[in-house]
């Protein structure tokens, strides 16, 4: 069979070399290659560009490139064409590395025959090409899975509108008075629609995870918020089943670097999980603390006294769609996607999720997330200066009775965005929210206190503020206040190492002192 | 006081009849479109203080309601709550970008829908709702 010739691209700049390569090439298969040579790396993208080359054969000596660094270069500018390294160095590990970097074949000079050179300049091209057609199949397969999950999902969702909304409508007596033993029917069904609901979301997420794109956005977050408000959605089920379900959240303890919403979703499989698998008058308990052994990360433990997990299980269990066997109806109930989300959510957000189980008396899920550092974020601003600084802190207060959570949130961002248009950038820095949705000092803004600058600020907020008239519309009104932080010995001597970590505990003393006085009791 | 006027531009009959029940059950006043011609025709004849729309609709998409009503000078103002079946993800951004006023997925809670509705009709909200 007559193969049609090989278009070699030789990256070579020793003129010896290139003539040695090309007397081999030639007697044997003169016909059958078609050999271009350049000797600098600089001139690769324009030859690449055109299209009209099977197989780079690069040296690893250029004048402007040596080395895997040659191969990432050459490799970045066509990574569907094969690189072949020809060199004069018989080193594993080079090898080892430019194999890493994209290259196809790793050939030393003068160790190979004519026959030898063209078997490897096939197989590369004949690799490479299998390679990149692989590639392709799976971003198809990936787009075509992701563009069906988002079909059955949509299509799962429309009946499930159905169904919520004309339970609703009988639940809440709009067609007629309901007996106490059809709401409580009404009620089952409305408990199962959630989990419909939920499954359908856990398809979709489960989908992105397994193409790396489940989207977290972390910020400064209350564990104790979070913590709270999933054990309160929790509660009605964990109820049902007599099982006490409690929490125990450090009053100090420090803030996490996470997105409250995934941490609530990692949080709600746990717990769903663990309610699943416990019998009846059991205990399920969550606590949380500075990880002991590594003092940057927060520990969070969901224990249960449930039925616990086999040893063998353990690892498997966040595998995607894995189930363990289970003798209960309900532990054999949901898709085997929870774990799986959680692991990927947690691993994310930088932490790390295992389970360690005790067979037949319950188990315990414990994931690591990084501590939030508020020293970290205002370093780069007070960094060299002295001045002393200043926080001023904008509450929303209500006249007009409670204000919906939904509501409120929503005017917590829109004053967080007044008072960021008004900062000036580098000299003043809102801090983020602190996760607190009950709390009603929405935003603080670190400032140096210096020539007025503090009250020229909350002057300029209140000012941009007035000008919000749908909040007061909604009832709401702004409050602004400044206050200079007190650095007692840290002020004046101490380094400026010691001076930030002085700021940063007087403004989470003073932002924990809101949160404490606005919790409801 | 007057009813508030709401749209309701969805093309499966079920849904708009639950939300007839449940609109007209907290105090509006509930008119309905089928489709993308239409939902843009009942706009312009009834002028209401709020649009609630899908995104799946026959004869041209929400997104294809949201471009008339924002060429249309006197209807641009009126505020879209698109309540869709869509993926949140993928959808709410390109929503509100479009000129929806809020993206909700549903199926949506009763009490959610009713607050973004207050919310975006400046009602103001005596009563703390629990939302789930």
């Amino acid at each position: 069979m007559k193969l049609p010739p090989v278009r070699v691209l030789l990256v070579e700049d020793n003129e010896h070399d290139v003539r040695l390569l090309r007397e081999l090439l030639r007697n044997e298969h003169g016909p059958s290659v078609h050999i271009t040579q350049i000797d600098r790396m600089s001139n690769i993208a324009s030859h690449l560009a055109a299209g009209e080359t099977d197989v780079v054969l690069l040296d690893l000596g250029l004048p402007d490139a040596q080395g895997p660094e040659a191969v990432r270069q050459a490799h970045a500018v066509a990574p569907t064409v094969p690189i072949v390294i020809m060199t004069g160095l018989d080193d594993e590990s080079l090898a080892t590395q430019v194999l890493k970097e994209g290259a196809q074949d790793y050939l030393v000079k003068g160790q190979l025959d004519a026959a030898g050179l063209m078997r490897a300049i096939r197989h590369a091209i004949r690799r490479q090409r299998t390679q990149v057609e692989a590639d392709v199949i799976r971003g198809l397969q990936l787009q075509l899975r992701d563009e069906f999950l988002s079909d059955v999902s949509h299509e799962l969702r429309s009946p499930l509108t159905a169904i919520y909304q004309f339970v609703t409508i009988l639940a809440d007596d709009l067609s007629g008075p309901t007996t106490p033993a059809q709401q409580e029917h009404l009620d089952i069904i409305l408990r199962n629609v959630e989990q419909l609901r939920g499954m359908i979301d856990d398809i979709l997420d489960a989908g992105r995870a397994e193409g790396g794109r489940l989207s977290v956005a972390p910020e400064c977050t209350s564990l104790a918020d979070v913590i709270g408000y999933t054990a309160t959605t929790l509660q009605g089920a964990a109820r049902d089943k007599h099982i006490t379900l409690s929490f125990d959240v450090p009053s100090d303890l420090p803030t996490a670097y996470a997105d409250p919403k995934r941490l609530r979703q990692v949080l709600i499989i746990l717990l769903d999980n663990a309610i699943k698998f416990t019998p009846a008058n059991g205990v399920v308990m969550i606590r949380t603390c500075v990880h002991p052994i590594d003092p940057r990360m927060l520990l969070v433990e969901v224990e249960d006294s449930g039925c616990g997990i086999a040893l063998d299980s353990t690892e498997k269990i966040f595998d995607r769609l894995y189930r363990v066997a289970s003798t209960s109806d309900e532990g054999r109930r949901g898709l085997g996607l929870g774990l799986f989300i959680c692991r990927e959510l947690v691993t994310q957000q930088g932490g790390r999720i295992w389970v360690t189980s005790d067979p037949g008396k319950g188990s315990v899920f414990s994931f690591t997330l990084p501590r939030f550092s508020l020293t970290r974020m205002i370093t780069p601003m007070l960094q060299g200066s002295h001045a002393p600084v200043a926080l001023v802190s904008v509450a929303i207060d209500s006249e007009r009775g409670t204000v919906v959570d939904e509501t409120w949130q929503h005017w917590t961002r829109e004053t967080r965005a007044a008072v960021r248009s008004c900062l000036s950038v580098d000299a003043e820095l809102l801090l983020p929210e602190m996760g607190a949705a009950q709390r009603n000092e929405c935003a603080f803004v670190l400032t140096t206190a210096v020539d007025g600058e503090m009250d020229a600020l909350s002057a300029r907020i209140r000012s941009e503020l007035d000008g919000l008239d749908p909040l007061r519309k909604a009832g709401l009104s702004c409050s602004v206040s400044a206050s200079v932080l007190d650095l007692g010995e840290a002020a004046d001597g101490a380094s400026n190492d010691e001076r930030i970590e002085s700021v940063s505990q007087r403004i989470t003393e003073r932002i924990a002192v809101g949160i404490q006085r606005s919790r409801p009791s | 006081m007057k009813k508030k006027k709401i749209l309701v531009i969805d093309d499966d009959p079920t849904i708009r009849q639950g939300y007839q029940i449940r609109l007209k059950a907290n105090g509006y006043d509930p008119y309905f479109a089928v489709d993308a011609i239409s939902g843009f025709t009942e706009a312009r004849r009834q002028m209401p203080d709020l649009i609630i729309l899908d995104l799946g609709l026959p004869a041209g998409d929400g997104f294809l309601v949201m471009e008339r009503l924002k060429a249309a000078t006197y209807l641009a103002l009126i505020p879209v709550l698109v309540v869709s079946a869509r993926d949140r993800l993928a959808t709410k951004q390109k929503a509100i970008k479009a000129g929806a006023t809020a993206f909700l997925q549903k199926p949506v809670d009763n009490a959610v829908l009713l607050a973004y509705i207050r919310k975006i009709l400046d009602e103001p909200v005596v009563e703390k709702v629990a939302l789930g």
